[in-house]
């Protein structure tokens, strides 16, 4: 079953068909079942509202490229020959300004070699909140040779090509973007400032190129030292030996420069690269970036992505894609990764096949939100009754009511149904049915003798002043990003300084270093070590929901409520609320002013 | 203006004290922090044994200092504090000042609140969701956070608690709803873009 997707009519796609194998025919073009891999992506753009294809190829694949896309009656499709990427750049520039089109649409830049699950590519096309947006990992996948991104709050900041370096990387770019019509201007101008300079790549492009080789080939070795089977380069007599290497610990480029690849890898490694050199996709990316464009992610999440480049690729993926249902890989990823610990193990495991029932059922998230807001007030309506039989009533009630509050985001993320008024009503709504049922608690609690209003106004004084912490820090980050200039393309870098050699031996205590070397002053060293400390934690499994409990989210805070008034009574709750949730804000607010005094 | 700068919820009294803001070069969030001072030391000492008139002069010292932070731009490194600042300030001297008239009166600090959390919340999500701030009349009616501050005492020195509060929060809602409803049905033709934003560092 594929959810419905929101029809969006004018986007254009452009199919960069520009990768070879090692027989020199395009990669795009082997085969896939009873078709291509080009054809099977077009299938897919044909049935995401994709109204007109341009297919830039190189003049060695046209004929063959020409005759896939005869076969091929899905919509409208335009081949154009491009000889190299300095000239897909500017044949993306034509496309991007549309010169004498009256309604440009959105436009979508995919690299015609990419193997993926149709949600994964309407994940990024058919969200009408990603405007404008890549299709990136957060995880391994198609690690080392995906160019990398860097995100701050969902906000892509720095991105790789073959010839840029990114620093601090969160993620990879999978060579999928999508951009908004209010974006295209833009792109137009950042391929034309582009296009000379991957035509004649400046020094530092191309010191960049082989630094990114070296850099892949030490991933490589990693990979080859930690699977246990790696023998060193250069001339040896059988005896000599690689040291046995602990997964979790960095390992020194020295042993890593070391490690003889055998020739499967080295060949991949040449195709990669040569790849990566005719990926225009790459270097869109980083023109937008770098000429200041606002970009979301879409996330892989737990789907299949692969750019097979040969047979052997292929065969892999096909075997790998087959493991991947869909479906239920859809309705885990409806759920939130940042939910509470409560939520998570409490409410998603059950609630995701609610939403999914809704959803055959045809119910739209807002429905859902409002029924929820309905049982939260019943639920403060028995609260009120400050019987016992109201409070444990109450209690169920309200579990009842976040239950379907789960619900609502899943299904709106399961089916795709996202807009505006849904976003604000969920989140009033959230915050309605806390405060209603504080009411309900304190009325109760009145009725029977013991007025607790004033620990009422706290609780609520509390959790506002929480949530608006939330949203200023938010907030003055996204003034932070967007007041950072970044550098120009010719740059190849987008760090303050130029990143040192990938041989160069790594210096001790970077985290108390300010990044162009000097020594920090001592509040922001302190700062830093404590932060460096706080992140540390955070890489041990359990204590990141340890921290997400004491965080005190929605979750928890729901089923304290729930807890403390079926047992004991609305005063207990109130002291409950106030007592975690002021540990957590002070908790919070510690570590907002390490980050503040650090940065 | 910035979302820091709409978050802070101020009204016609804050805008008027927040042109002195710019004789005072203190950052902003040290500034509402110098005006909660003595309201928390009373709240410490006194409770709700505290007089009238130690009340007023504390409410009246945040309310000055926190109009004046209005005035001061929200670009240092400790910016993101004073919309919280002012938000403990509103909601803690309004529940004190309840507390101080006993009874009854607590529950109209709460209703009063909850009303004041509907206009703070729908700031920060229509900004969020639509890019979009409620006209700047509402601002004027609903008071911002220091003209409810003076509402209170002055229902307080009258002796109105909580019936006073009860119209107020009542008034206030239902021009509130009434205009978040009509912005929302008149907003549903015309599509803005918002930023999108998961709230991946939020606890919701």
């Amino acid at each position: 079953m594929s959810p419905p997707s929101a029809p969006q009519p004018q986007t254009t796609a452009i199919v960069l068909v520009a990768a070879a194998t090692d027989e020199g025919t395009a990669a795009a073009l082997l085969r896939w079942d009873e078709t291509t891999i080009l054809r099977r992506l077009l299938d897919q753009l044909a049935t995401l509202a994709i109204a007109r294809v341009h297919v830039l190829t190189r003049p060695a694949f046209a004929d063959a490229v020409d005759a896939e896309l005869a076969a091929f009656a899905g919509v409208p499709a335009e081949l154009h020959v491009t000889a190299d990427v300095a000239a897909d750049l500017r044949r993306i520039a034509d496309i991007a300004a549309r010169r004498g089109d009256t309604a440009p649409g959105t436009l979508v830049i995919v690299n015609g070699d990419v193997v993926t699950h149709r949600e994964a590519l309407a994940g990024l096309l058919a969200d009408p909140r990603v405007t404008t947006g890549v299709l990136s990992t957060g995880g391994r996948t198609g690690r080392p040779f995906t160019f990398r991104i860097r995100s701050r709050r969902g906000r892509v900041v720095g991105a790789g090509s073959p010839y840029h370096y990114c620093h601090h990387t969160t993620g990879g770019f999978l060579g999928v973007l999508k951009i908004a019509p209010s974006e295209r201007r833009l792109v137009a101008t950042a391929c034309e400032e582009l296009a000379p300079l991957a035509a004649d790549p400046p020094a530092s492009w191309l010191e960049e190129l082989e630094h990114k080789e070296i850099r892949w080939r030490l991933s490589l070795a990693r990979t080859q030292l930690l699977e246990g089977d790696a023998v060193p380069r250069g001339p040896h007599d059988g005896e000599a030996s690689l040291p046995r290497v602990d997964p979790s610990e960095s390992i020194d480029v020295a042993v890593l420069d070391a490690v003889e690849l055998p020739e499967e890898r080295l060949a991949e490694l040449r195709r990669r690269l040569a790849a990566g050199r005719e990926d225009a996709s790459a270097l869109v990316l980083v023109g937008m970036v770098r000429a200041g464009a606002p970009i979301g992610n879409s996330y892989l999440r737990e789907l299949f992505w692969a750019r097979p480049l040969s047979e052997a690729d292929v065969a892999h993926a096909r075997e790998e894609i087959l493991l991947y249902d869909e479906d239920k890989v859809l309705l885990d990823s409806a759920v939130k990764g940042t939910d509470g610990f409560f939520t998570t193990f409490f409410v998603s495991p059950y609630s995701r096949y609610i939403a999914r029932w809704a959803a055959r059922r045809g119910l739209t998230p807002n429905q859902v939100t409002t029924f929820s807001l309905v049982l939260g007030i019943l639920s403060a309506a028995a609260f009120a009754t400050g019987e016992r039989w109201g409070l444990i009533a109450g209690a169920v009630l309200l579990q009842l009511a976040f239950t379907f509050d789960c619900v609502d985001g899943q299904l709106a993320r399961y089916t795709r149904q996202f807009s505006k008024l849904g976003a604000w009503l969920d989140s009033v709504f959230d915050r309605a049915k806390e405060y209603v049922v504080f009411a309900g608690l304190a009325i109760g609690a009145s009725r029977t003798g013991d007025p607790v209003w004033v620990l009422a106004g706290c609780a609520l004084m509390l959790q506002t002043i929480r949530h608006t912490f939330d949203f200023s820090f938010a907030a003055a980050a996204h003034q932070t990003i967007s007041a950072t200039q970044p550098p120009p393309v010719a740059q190849s870098w987008d760090s303050l300084t130029k990143p040192p050699h990938p041989l160069a031996p790594r210096p001790a205590g970077a985290a108390t270093r300010a990044p162009d070397g000097a020594p920090l002053p001592w509040p922001q060293r302190i700062a830093a070590g404590a932060l460096a400390t706080w992140r540390a934690l955070d890489r041990l499994g359990p204590t990141i929901w340890l921290k997400r409990i004491v965080a005190f989210p929605i979750g928890e805070r729901f089923a304290a409520i729930s807890i403390t008034a079926a047992i004991w009574s609305a005063h207990t709750t109130f002291v409950v609320l106030l007592a975690w949730g002021g540990f957590a804000g002070l908790y919070a607010l510690a570590g907002r002013l390490l980050r503040s005094i650090a940065r | 203006m910035s979302p820091l700068a709409i978050y802070r919820d101020d009204g016609p009294l804050a805008a008027l004290l927040g042109r002195l803001g710019a004789a005072i070069p203190l950052w902003p969030a040290a500034l509402v922090a110098i005006g909660l001072l003595p309201a928390a030391v009373a709240v410490v000492l006194e409770g709700d044994g505290a007089s009238e008139g130690l009340a007023a002069a504390c409410a009246a010292w945040l309310v000055l200092l926190g109009g004046v932070s209005r005035g001061r731009p929200l670009d240092d490194r400790l910016r993101w504090m004073v919309p919280s600042l002012l938000r403990l300030g509103e909601y803690g001297t309004i529940i004190w000042l309840c507390a101080i008239a006993g009874g009854a009166a607590p529950a109209g600090a709460f209703a009063l609140l909850a009303v004041a959390a509907f206009r703070q919340y729908d700031l920060v999500y229509r900004l969020r969701t639509r890019g979009a701030t409620p006209p700047p009349w509402t601002a004027a009616v609903s008071l911002g956070w220091e003209g409810r501050i003076v509402l209170t005492w002055l229902l307080l020195a009258a002796d109105l608690l909580p019936g006073g509060l009860y119209v107020a929060a009542g008034v206030l809602a239902a021009v509130l709803a009434g205009e978040s409803i009509h912005s929302w049905t008149s907003s549903l033709r015309v599509d803005a873009p918002a930023v999108y934003e998961d709230e991946e560092d939020e606890a919701a």
